[in-house]
Order: C-alpha cells, then structure tokens, then sequence
C-alpha cells in the first residue's frame, strides 16, 4: 500500500520536474546560443590570464558559452589525440609548432584563410610570424608569440664570482667553456658551473644550426650527420668529465621530470641553465634572486644557431560546429587589446605591432627583459626550420636516454651516437 | 509464491512440451532472479560496454596502424612481427619487467607473511597494529607516494641526508641512477604487503591450534613448526597470493610511470612493459602497435599463470583432498 503511494508520488513528482526544466529551459533562451570548446596547455599563471579573457568574452558576446579545458605539456597530446580519435576536438585548440603539420596533414584542423580581415584581423601581424602557421599554403594556426632559446643566469651570483658575460651575439663555446675553468675552484661543493644541456633537444637543435645544417630536412629525414651528433655528447660528456657539469644521478633528476622546479638552476645546483625565453617569468618566480637571459654561445666562426619560434599557435577543429564564432574567439585572443591586457606576453610576444606597443609599457622588468632579448636575437638569427616530421617526438624523447647512457658511463660516445643516430633513422620511417 | 507456479504445471499431470517446460522454467527463474539482474544492469553495461568493447576493439586494432588522428589502416600481422623480431626497446622493456616480478613478488610475499605471522596473535590493540601496516598499501598506489619516493630517495633526498649524517657517506640519487632506481621500485612494492599480508592472516586463522599444541609436545621446536605445519597448511593461500601479486608485478605502471616522471628512465632501467605499452601509444602515437603490445602481455601473464597452476600440484596441499 505504502508502495503504491509512493509510486504514484513519485510519478507526480517526475512529471513537475520535467515541466520544470522544459520551462527553465524556455526560460533563458537568449543565452548561451553557442558552446565553444576551448584548450590549452600551460601553468597556473597562464591558466589565470586566459581564463580572465574567456571571462572578458563572453561578458562582450552573451550568446557564446565557453567550456575552458587546460592539462599540462605532458597530458595534453595524450588527451588531445584521443579526443581528435573521437572526432571530439574542441572548437579552439592551442597548437604547438612540432605537431602543427601533423594535425593539419591529417585533416583535423581548419583553415582559417576565409576568416583573414573578418573575424581575424591581421593587417598589423609580422608576416614572418604569420608563415610559421602556415602549411601547404594554407593558414591553420596563428602564432600566439614568439621566443628563442636562451641561456638564464644569475648576474649577481656571477659578479661575486668575478664573471661578465660577454656580449650575447658574440661569445663563443670556447668562452663559455674558459669561464667554467676559471670558476670551477671557486665554486661550493653541489654547485656546478652549467646544467648539463646535452638532453634537450633545443641544445642539438643549435648545435647542428651552428654548423649551418637542421635538425630535419623539409622531407622529413635527418638533417645532419653522425659526426656532428657524436662531436655534441662528447663536448658535454667532457664537460661533465671536467666538472663543469653536474654528476649524472644529480642531472638525471632535472632530465626525469622535465620540470621547471627540478632544474639545476632551481634547485641550486648550476650558475647557467636553459630555458626558452617565454620561461623566464615562469623560472623567476621559482628564483628569488634576480635573473638574465643571454643568447647561446655560438661556435667557432658559426652560423646563427637560435631563431624566433611560435611559442604556440591557436588554431580551429576541422569538427568545429560553429566555424564563424570559433574565428571570432581566436580573433579576439590574437588581436583584442582588452584580451592582450591581460595575457601580455606570457605565450610569448606577440607578432601584433600595435598590441605590442601598446602592451609594452603595461609589462614588469622581467617581462621587459625578454622582449630586449628578442630584439637583440631578431638581428642574429636564421631561417625557421621546416617543421619536424612525424615521429620527430619521439626522437626529442629518445634523446634522453641516448645521453643517460654516456652520462653513466653505460655505452661510450661514440658507440651511445652511432645507436641514437640509426634508431632516429628507423624511428622516422616507421609508421 | 515460485512453488505455486510449478504446482499448477506439475498438478495437472499433462504430458508437457519440452518448449513450454523451458520457457516455464526460464520465467521460474526471471520471476526468482530478476531483480537481481535488475540490480546488476549497470554493472553488466559497464562490462560490456567499457571492458568487453574495447577489449575486442583492440584486438582489431592490434592488426592495423593507427596513429588516432586518422582513421585504422590494416596492417595484418605487421604489429606483431615487429614485436617479435625487431623491437629491441621492447626486449629491454621485458627483462626490466622479469627483473621487477622476479625480485619484488617474492620479497612481497616473504615480509606479508612474516607480518601476518608477528601479528597473528592475540595481543592487545593488534587491531589498531594490522590497520597501521596495511595503511601503506592503501596509499601504496597513490600517486603522491611515488612522488614522495621520489624525494626520499633523490640525490638530495632523505635517505642520503641520513646517511650522510649517520654514516658520514655521499649516496648516489637512487632513483636516478640506472643501477639503483628499479631497486627503489622493487622496495616501494614490498613496502605495498598489506593486501597479501591480510590475506595470509585469513589463512593463519584456519590452522588447527591443536596441531601446534600436538607438535610442541612432540618437542618441534618453532622453525620447525613453520615448516611442518604452517607453511604445508598455508600453501593454497600462498599459491592464490603468488598468483594474484605475479599479475599484479607485471601489470606495474603507476610507481614507474610517476617516479621516471614517465620516461622509464634513468637509461630505461625502469621502462616496465605497461609503461612502454603507454609510451607507444599515448606519446608515440601507435595505437595498433600498442594494443598489439596489450594483447601479448595478456599471452605472457597468462602463460605464467598457467605455469603456476601447473606447477601447483606439487606443491600446494589442500587439507579437504585427503591425500
């Protein structure tokens, strides 16, 4: 009995409900007409800025709702590549250079020619910026700011220690290399005069620049030789033999996480150390002594190693629903001043000549810092290298690996190369 | 109430089809489990939807190249020719793994059994000791325990602090020196006894007292006990712990995965064979190389399940067989 009266209960109650949410339903029609997905890799600090500019649009557009979804660098492929597997990419994805021809060849992303001088107004953007999202002629990713690699530093810290560094477009290996040995017996004990670079890829990258050749060819194959790789570990292999670097086990913490907080410059173990210029607000708040940035040292009589790369480019779904609101969101990241206000130039500094002048003013010193280092580098870089093949992810990846088993002593340079360099071979023909 | 519908069946004395029977017999059934069923549809869709389903889907996958971005080509045995003859980093991925379930299951296995042996008595507040060690299995797994190991045995971790005060030595950083950090690993695990340690605590309980009380009067003394009594008595748990922790061990990818902050490195040295598995497909993209990998790591536990049933036999002594 009691049964009974609760189903019927229940049944008048289900049907309130449901007239309920049919009328609160009617009840907001003018709102929120249009979702948009919107993603992005970053920190705490960029997930703040470019939430307050979501928060900036949708107050100006009441009829776009916007669904911010953001994961770190290593999360975010992962999570990326399933959803585009799902044919469930968001509306407005964040792109990053390596994998920009890779989406794009594939079909998952759109072009957004039709949307130059509409929604996205370009006319104040610097072309060469503008090219690095380009591919095969068409327009699939605009870049969100620009960087270059850097070597940071702290100039107090080495002024004590009787250091100058010279002038960033003209100091050299051998410099650099002097300046260790000159240091080295002033040092205390855990404190190394250079994080051992010899993992990461943007090192290699210049290295082989510097000798005029690239990481990759425009077909997708290796861009340099053996010998070169080979002449790159054992340069650091010997400054690690030297002391200049530190031991393997104390390095190999900063090459397991790949995080800023790990670095041999956080965690106080190295004068010198790398970061992408885009980093150092990110690296000087971890720091709290003050921080500089200078180029990296160049070869003997060699060409420019370093260039501005796209630190990231905001790019389209081929599946995006509504394609004309999608533009109208990326427009107002790339060019809106109110947007730029907020974003600055944490992504990197901007290819907008009117917003970076009008942002200029509005940055801190640090930030200040790192567009006087992009000028200083506009004038002594080269080309933008062909983008990376596929695959090319797990040749940066491999990397590391290949140097553990010089810095251990598990395989000499020679043999640890010559095995890198034909798996990287391999690597890049297989499916 | 289900008697009264075989009543009227069985009462009538008619000769019965045997359709009629079964669908009688069927709704005998429904009207008796039905709601047990009914309680268990979300479970069944979970099975079937989110374990039976992609388990079949990769096995298709298995055969072809998919790189998610576009849609499966076919490669036929491809995947699994490649596995065989000519991924060297997947050799080496398997002997790290041999190397982590032959150490750590064992040494597992071994302090569980001794706890539960320690814990095994009647003292009071040994309820409050058993939850204490089994704490660490329940946070065994978490990812902020690896990240804590981490720490503890990093270069600049406590461990070295500790020796460097104690014993006045440098330590070397233990989980990012390829010849130590599978051993941090292999420590972590045995550091997880709780679930084993429980279970081999069940089965303490189920040994006869009086066969102790029997053999001290013979004059045996403890060790001997342990040998005679307990450990004979106790195989069939052992065997279902040797079993379930083996599959577990080979399964690990949590503990590696934080600790190598994904890499499987120093030098590979932890590269587990679920973490190269990941590896490959979430961040090499090869998605029907991986499910390929998935496949031939059931084949491998399967098989040496397999041989610890086979092998059971001789070892493992049921008290109800009556042997």
């Amino acid at each position: 009995m009691n049964n009974r009266v609760s189903r019927r209960e229940f049944g008048r109650l289900a049907a309130a409900g449901a007239s309920l949410a049919v009328l609160g339903g009617m009840m907001t029609p003018a709102q929120a007409q249009t979702r948009l997905r919107l993603i992005w890799w970053g920190n705490p600090d960029r997930d703040r800025r470019t939430n307050e500019v979501v928060d900036l649009y949708v107050k100006q557009n009441a009829d776009v709702a916007i669904d911010p979804e953001t994961y770190a660098w290593n999360d975010y492929w992962p999570k990326l590549a399933t959803q585009a597997a799902g044919r469930n990419l968001p509306d407005v994805i964040q792109m990053d250079y390596r994998y920009i021809f890779e989406y794009a060849r594939r079909g998952q992303l759109a072009d957004l020619t039709p949307f130059v001088g509409k929604s996205i107004d370009l006319s104040d953007f610097d072309p060469n910026q503008l090219a690095s999202g380009k591919v095969d002629g068409k327009l699939y990713g605009i870049s969100m700011g620009a960087n270059s690699m850097s070597y940071v530093y702290k100039p107090a810290q080495l002024e004590q220690l009787g250091l100058s560094v010279p002038d960033a477009t003209k100091w050299t290996i051998d410099d650099y290399v002097a300046m260790g040995k000159e240091v080295k017996g002033k040092l205390p004990e855990g404190l190394y005069f250079s994080e051992n670079m010899a993992y990461r890829e943007p090192s290699l990258e210049t290295w082989v620049r510097q000798r005029g050749k690239a990481l990759y060819t425009a077909d997708g194959k290796l861009g340099y030789d053996l010998e070169d790789l080979t002449d790159y570990f054992a340069f650091w292999f010997q400054m690690q033999e030297d002391g200049l670097t530190p031991p393997a086990d104390l390095q190999s913490q900063a090459i397991a996480t790949g995080k800023m907080e790990d670095t041999m410059m956080v965690t106080g173990h190295a004068l010198f150390d790398f970061v992408h210029s885009n980093q150092l607000v990110a690296i000087q708040k971890l720091v709290p002594e003050e921080l500089a940035i200078t180029m990296i040292p160049n070869q003997k009589d060699g060409k420019p190693g370093q260039y501005l790369k796209p630190s990231m480019l905001i790019s389209m779904a081929a599946t995006a629903a509504d394609p004309e609101a999608a533009a109208k969101l990326m427009g107002f990241f790339v060019t809106d001043e109110s947007a730029n206000d907020v974003l600055l130039i944490e992504r990197g500094v901007t290819g907008d000549a009117s917003i970076r002048e009008r942002i200029l003013p509005k940055l801190s010193e640090t930030e200040q810092k790192i567009v006087a280092y992009l000028d200083v580098v506009g004038t002594h870089i080269g080309e933008l290298p062909p983008p990376p093949p596929k695959n090319a992810g797990e040749l940066d990846r491999a990397l590391q690996p290949a140097w553990e088993s010089i810095s251990f002593k598990k395989a000499d340079v020679e043999t640890a190369a010559k095995d890198y360099y034909e798996k990287a071979k391999v690597a890049l023909e297989r499916a | 109430m289900a008697t009264t519908a075989t009543g009227e069946i069985g009462a009538g004395g008619r000769p019965v089809a045997a359709a009629s029977n079964l669908s009688a017999r069927m709704a005998r059934s429904w009207r008796r489990n039905g709601a047990g069923y009914l309680f268990l549809t979300p479970w069944l869709i979970g099975f079937f939807g989110l374990t039976l389903g992609p388990t079949l889907a990769s096995l298709y996958l298995s055969f072809t190249d998919y790189d998610l971005l576009t849609p499966p080509r076919w490669a036929g045995l491809k995947n699994y020719e490649y596995a065989f003859f000519q991924d060297e980093r997947l050799r080496h991925a398997l002997w790290v793994t041999f190397q982590y379930v032959i150490w750590a299951v064992p040494l597992k296995l071994a302090v569980a059994l001794a706890l539960a042996m320690a814990l095994d008595r009647s003292v009071r507040g040994v309820g409050l000791y058993r939850a204490a060690f089994y704490l660490p299995s329940l946070l065994g797994a978490s990812v902020a325990i690896a990240l804590l190991w981490r720490l503890i045995f990093g270069a600049d971790g406590l461990v070295n602090h500790l020796l460097f005060v104690i014993l006045g030595i440098k330590g070397p950083g233990w989980v990012t020196h390829p010849d130590y950090a599978l051993w941090t690993l292999i420590a972590l695990a045995v550091w997880q006894f709780g679930s084993p340690m429980i279970i081999f605590l069940a089965g303490l309980r189920q040994i006869p007292q009086d066969l102790y009380e029997a053999a001290s009067m013979d004059g045996a003394g403890p060790p001997r006990q342990f040998f005679r009594i307990t450990l004979p008595l106790l195989a069939p748990v052992i065997f279902f712990n040797l079993v379930f922790q083996t599959i577990e061990a080979f399964k690990a990818f949590t503990q590696a995965f934080i600790v190598s902050g994904g890499k499987g490195g120093p030098v590979d040295s932890t590269l587990f064979y679920s973490l190269y598995l990941y590896i490959e497909a979430f961040e090499n993209f090869r998605m029907g190389y991986a499910s390929a990998l998935a496949w031939l790591l059931l084949v491998i536990i399967g098989v040496f399940t397999a041989i610890a049933f086979l092998t059971s036999r001789y070892w493992v002594y049921y008290e109800d067989e009556g042997r």
